[in-house]
């Protein structure tokens, strides 16, 4: 979860270092009411949200939702032949803004009312923003394929 | 193949992320929740304890008091004789030396998460370092101040323990001291008896020198024992003495027997006489004048031969007194007892006398011939005892005593009773 949320690995040592520490601290003001990994897992994502605010790094763009597209977007790969490796370095090469919600929306679960709240900003942002990180991601990974085509037809040329 | 780019994130992600099984979180949820339970209860015992012990502190102070120098040492006692795992740990001091490093401060259980590149850039990096050490040193302080805590309740507990320990202890030992302290004085009042009953024992015999007065009746009306002739004149007892002494033998803790001998004098009056100086040959009294007497006394006048209207004849017996009688102990507290008596005496005349009073003369003229020698009487009585010293004491009685047998002729009606109260300092020996 960490290094979703991070750009380096030592970041995400850092986050994950900083969520111990806050869990230990505000493990009293569980309240029993959920599950203990649920909260803890809440409480590593503030952590995380919390270094992104204080790196001034999330600058969100203001989109009105009726520029949305509901386009589904998707890729045509092998899904066997994806490693988590490589989609968590394309996930950190994403612009921060576009990481969190994507993270938050799809690998968390959070909606965009949720999103909204915890980053502070509109649904429409985080709808578009969350649109955006797919567009890249799907590039990247289209990108990535023609890249592996040409290594390998290179080193049969060679 | 086509996919959608969300399903590829959350399917490869979520997939191979590893997580910890179910059990660790619910151990975790267990842990947590068995905490807070017991930090409810250690704030309930400490309330409860601080308020028991403010209560002994401020309620108790007389309790406390005797009792201070034997606790202290007991309890000293009983740190040094403490095995090793009942003495607390040194509490840690709640501000931390400058040597002390957060790190080392920090549970070893979260020590591996600090790695030295850590600490290094959080040196290097201010903004950060300040704000990140603030919140170690909180975090640091926190987690001290927890283990304190911990520290501070299991030292409560032990000196819990201990204090529950100290009281059996002592209860124990005041027990054991009181039986002692009841033995020793049991002991010592065994002894203090054996040694007073000895010494009752080493002084068994009594004497007493007595004097007393006594008023003498009868229980029989208008009957005179001077003679049939004077029973229609007025006879009354007169106030006479009564001395000598008694001997008394302690026959045991409560009844004693006394003895003793004793002059006892009883006088009658009878007025309303006439003295005559015509000596007739027939009386029909029972007095024998004396040789050279040549008066007579007679209950109406004689004309021509009564010289005096106011004549009074005073009979005096004094007897010979041997009582023998019981005496029992009714009561008894420090220097003071008192006893019951009962018996009876043996009497012999000692003593039997006429004597005239008239307006002319007070003289002896004779006796009466109807007293017999010797006679008894019944003894009843309540004394008092004031012992002055341990061999001194004040003995005082009332004593009633009915005669018999101690006229001829006459029945025990007519014989006297005396009423007598006496008094004298008795020696024990």
């Amino acid at each position: 979860m960490c290094l979703k949320y991070s750009r380096t690995y030592q970041d995400a040592q850092d986050t994950l270092q900083d969520s111990f520490i806050m869990i230990f601290k505000d493990i009293k003001k569980f309240k029993h009411k959920g599950s203990f990994e649920g909260w803890a897992k809440r409480v590593t994502i503030n952590v995380a949200l919390q270094k992104f605010r204080k790196k001034s790094i999330l600058k969100f763009d203001k989109i009105e939702e009726n520029q949305l597209t509901e386009e589904e977007i998707t890729v045509d790969v092998d899904e066997k032949n994806i490693s988590l490796s490589f989609l968590l370095s394309l996930i950190n090469e994403l612009p921060p803004k576009y990481q969190l919600v994507f993270n938050l929306y799809v690998l968390d679960g959070y909606s965009h009312q949720e999103i909204s709240e915890v980053l502070n900003i509109s649904t429409g942002t985080s709808k578009s923003n969350l649109f955006r990180a797919r567009k890249l991601l799907q590039n990247k990974i289209n990108n990535s394929k023609i890249n592996s085509y040409e290594n390998k037809h290179r080193q049969f040329v060679s | 193949m086509k996919i959608n780019i969300d399903n590829l994130f959350r399917n490869t992600i979520n997939g191979s992320k590893p997580t910890a099984p179910k059990e660790i979180w619910f151990a975790i949820e267990a842990e947590l929740k068995r905490k807070l339970i017991l930090r409810f209860l250690y704030m309930f015992f400490g309330v409860g304890l601080i308020s028991l012990t403010g209560y002994l502190f401020l309620f108790s102070e007389t309790e406390r008091s005797p009792t201070i120098k034997i606790q202290k040492a007991t309890s000293q006692e009983e740190l040094i004789s403490l095995p090793q795992e009942k003495i607390p740990e040194k509490v840690l001091p709640l501000t931390t030396k400058k040597s002390d490093s957060p790190a080392a401060s920090f549970p070893k259980k979260y020590k591996r998460n600090y790695s030295k590149k850590s600490f290094a850039s959080l040196s290097d990096q201010n903004n950060k370092s300040s704000e990140k050490a603030s919140f170690f040193e909180k975090k640091v302080m926190d987690t001290v101040i927890e283990k304190q805590v911990r520290k501070i309740d299991s030292l409560v507990n032990n000196l819990d323990s201990l204090v529950h320990h100290l009281k059996k202890d002592f209860d124990k030992e005041r027990r054991r001291l009181l039986t002692e302290a009841n033995k020793k004085n049991s002991l010592k009042k065994d002894s203090i008896d054996s040694e007073n009953s000895k010494k009752v024992k080493g002084r068994q015999w009594n004497i007493i020198p007595v004097y007393g007065i006594l008023n003498t009746g009868r229980f029989s009306k208008n009957t005179s024992t001077l003679g049939e002739s004077f029973n229609e004149k007025t006879t009354a007892g007169l106030v006479s003495n009564f001395y000598g002494f008694n001997l008394v033998f302690r026959a045991s803790e409560r009844v004693s027997v006394q003895t003793g001998i004793f002059s006892k004098e009883i006088r009658f009056i009878t007025k309303g006489l006439f003295l005559n100086n015509a000596i007739t040959n027939y009386d029909p009294s029972n007095i024998v004048y004396n040789p050279g007497v040549d008066v007579q006394f007679s209950t109406s006048n004689i004309p021509g031969s009564t010289i005096s209207t106011n004549a009074s004849l005073i009979q005096t017996i004094v007897y010979m007194e041997m009582p023998f009688e019981i005496k029992y102990e009714m009561f008894r507290k420090s220097k003071i007892n008192s006893n019951f008596i009962g018996g009876f005496s043996f009497l012999y005349l000692n003593k039997n006398e006429i004597e005239a009073k008239t307006d002319l003369f007070l003289r002896n003229v004779g006796q009466t011939n109807n007293i017999l020698n010797t006679s008894v009487s019944i003894n009843l009585g309540l004394d008092f005892e004031y012992h002055l010293s341990k061999r001194l004491f004040f003995n005082s009685a009332v004593m009633f005593k009915k005669h018999y047998n101690t006229y001829e002729n006459y029945n025990n009606k007519t014989a006297p009773y005396t009423i007598g109260i006496y008094g004298g300092i008795g020696y024990k020996f």
